[in-house]
């Protein structure tokens, strides 16, 4: 039984006010940064190294806490959870990474099924649902396997799988095609690309314009922490 | 189900880092070795104190005048005094088969015409009377007894033991709480590496949103584990250097105070020492995870 604060409706999932993060006096990762995305969108979020990028998706998976300004994720301020309500939020936020971040020493189904059994999902309905998830990203066959003997391309596949076996509302990626060829680019971001279309949030970190061009989201462009632009998707409407 | 999946992951660890696990066993199983060495060592050394101590005894050398119903009488009123386990009473005819035996003669006695040895009463102490303090409350007690010539009570003799049973009672302490702490740092150190050696592991199931809780607790279970394997390990390893030198040891000790029996821990005394190494891995993976922000 899933027990999650409900966002009132038209309520958008992020939503930043004034951020800024400084790591040191002074200097600034993030500087007064307002960004809202909303249920189902696809946000692309790019820039130079430096630009920040990283800082803002960590700050909506509440690994940082931003030093100025306010973040709701979820309908939560992000700066005022407390240790205990954080694994709660994550749970709602799949995450993805360029090096993966999985664990050798599991098997694929064990890998993705961590995201279950962190909320007590019963061995069975894990099982069945990890099969379910690994099918959609093409690796059922794979399952029994460990991560090393898999190309970059599934590895990623599964990364993507257990960040979204627990149906989250916000699937944040950061450079998730840096370490793959162009044909597994594009294999994972259309996998990507098919949650936002189930309505989930997404915001993919990339400098990869060929992406951004041939998906024509919303892109939102970081410089020197601060945002210098914000295109909206191809044939969207912007009300101003 | 999360009692499960933390069972099945502290094992996993356990499995996982093999090297790591062993060297962690090793580390408790080599610190509590030295700490069940020291306590047995010590445990032997109180009980051979002990042997001595219930040999210290009171003697009161009663009046010739008394008759054996008196002597009786009193022995059951020196019983009753303070410190005292039991007494017994020696009379004129025991004293001189003792005599007898001790000096290997008759004849030196045979010139005489009666038993020139009094009656005593040997007086037996219980081993919280073993002092000094005690011995002069009991001397006041029996002082003025009619019937009591004299007594002798060795002052010497049980002063020298009761600075013997301190001494060893602070060595005790120390070397205690010097190894204790020791094995504490050590322990924790070496969990805490094992701990730094599996960061990603914790960093990811953080990032899918695990609790404190259910990342914590396998490494608290593996700890255990790894501490109960130690304890384990310690145990037979001083079992074995106790049955290696058992013989020498005895046979040095013999010469010094007499027959003595050694002994191993009691099943109790070696369920502590399994006990104490669980206790300490527990605690030396909470001591590992203060700090860690997941």
């Amino acid at each position: 039984m899933k027990r999650r604060a409900q966002l009132a409706a038209g309520e958008a999932p992020v939503r930043m006010y004034h951020v800024s993060k400084s790591y040191m006096a002074g200097q600034y990762a993030l500087q007064d940064v307002s960004l809202e995305v909303g249920r189902g969108e696809f946000v692309f979020l790019t820039g130079s190294s430096g630009a920040g990028k990283t800082t803002l998706l960590e700050l909506i998976f509440a690994a940082e806490q931003p030093s100025e300004g306010q973040i709701l994720v979820l309908g939560r301020n992000v700066a005022r959870l407390g240790a205990g309500a954080i694994p709660a939020l994550r749970r709602r936020v799949g995450v993805v990474f360029q090096d993966f971040k999985l664990l050798d020493d599991r098997t694929v189904e064990e890998n993705v099924r961590l995201a279950l059994d962190v909320i007590g999902t019963p061995r069975r309905e894990a099982r069945s649902r990890v099969f379910a998830m690994l099918k959609s990203v093409g690796l059922q066959h794979r399952r029994f396997h460990r991560p090393q003997s898999l190309s970059g391309g599934e590895q990623q596949r599964v990364a993507l799988a257990r960040a979204l076996v627990n149906e989250p509302e916000i699937l944040l990626a950061d450079e998730p095609t840096g370490n793959l060829d162009p044909v597994l680019t594009i294999e994972i971001m259309d996998l990507i690309a098919s949650a936002a279309v189930r309505g989930t949030t997404v915001i993919v970190a990339t400098h990869d314009h060929s992406l951004i061009e041939r998906y024509g989201k919303r892109m939102v462009r970081l410089e020197g922490g601060r945002i210098a632009e914000d295109i909206p998707a191809a044939g969207a409407t912007v009300s101003l | 189900m999360l009692l499960r999946i933390a069972i099945s992951n502290a094992v996993r660890g356990i499995r996982s880092a093999t090297a790591t696990s062993a060297l962690a066993v090793a580390t408790i199983a080599v610190v509590l070795m030295l700490v069940g060495s020291a306590s047995l060592l010590v445990s032997n050394m109180a009980g051979i104190l002990d042997e001595v101590g219930s040999n210290l005894q009171v003697t009161a050398f009663l009046a010739t005048s008394l008759s054996e119903n008196d002597e009786r009488a009193l022995a059951t009123r020196v019983a009753a005094a303070p410190g005292v386990e039991r007494v017994i009473r020696v009379s004129k005819a025991e004293a001189l088969e003792r005599f007898e035996k001790l000096v290997g003669g008759a004849e030196l006695l045979a010139g005489l015409d009666s038993n020139p040895l009094p009656a005593s009463l040997e007086i037996h102490l219980l081993p919280e009377a073993r002092t000094p303090e005690s011995i002069a409350i009991l001397n006041d007690a029996l002082d003025g007894l009619p019937g009591i010539d004299e007594l002798s009570h060795g002052q010497e003799w049980i002063e020298g033991y009761a600075r013997a049973v301190g001494l060893i009672e602070s060595v005790a302490t120390g070397i205690g709480a010097v190894l204790g702490l020791a094995a504490l740092l050590i322990i924790a150190n070496t969990i805490r590496l094992a701990v730094y050696a599996r960061q990603d592991e914790l960093d990811i199931l953080a990032l899918v949103g695990a609790s404190r809780t259910f990342i914590r607790v396998p490494f608290m279970l593996e700890g255990t584990i790894q501490g109960l394997l130690g304890g384990a390990l310690a145990l037979f390893l001083v079992f074995g250097a106790y049955e290696l030198l058992l013989p020498q040891m005895s046979q040095g000790l013999e010469l010094v105070t007499g027959r003595v029996e050694l002994r191993f821990f009691t099943t109790y005394e070696a369920l502590r020492l399994v006990a104490s190494g669980g206790g300490l891995g527990l605690f030396g993976s909470l001591t590992a995870l203060v700090g860690w922000r997941g």
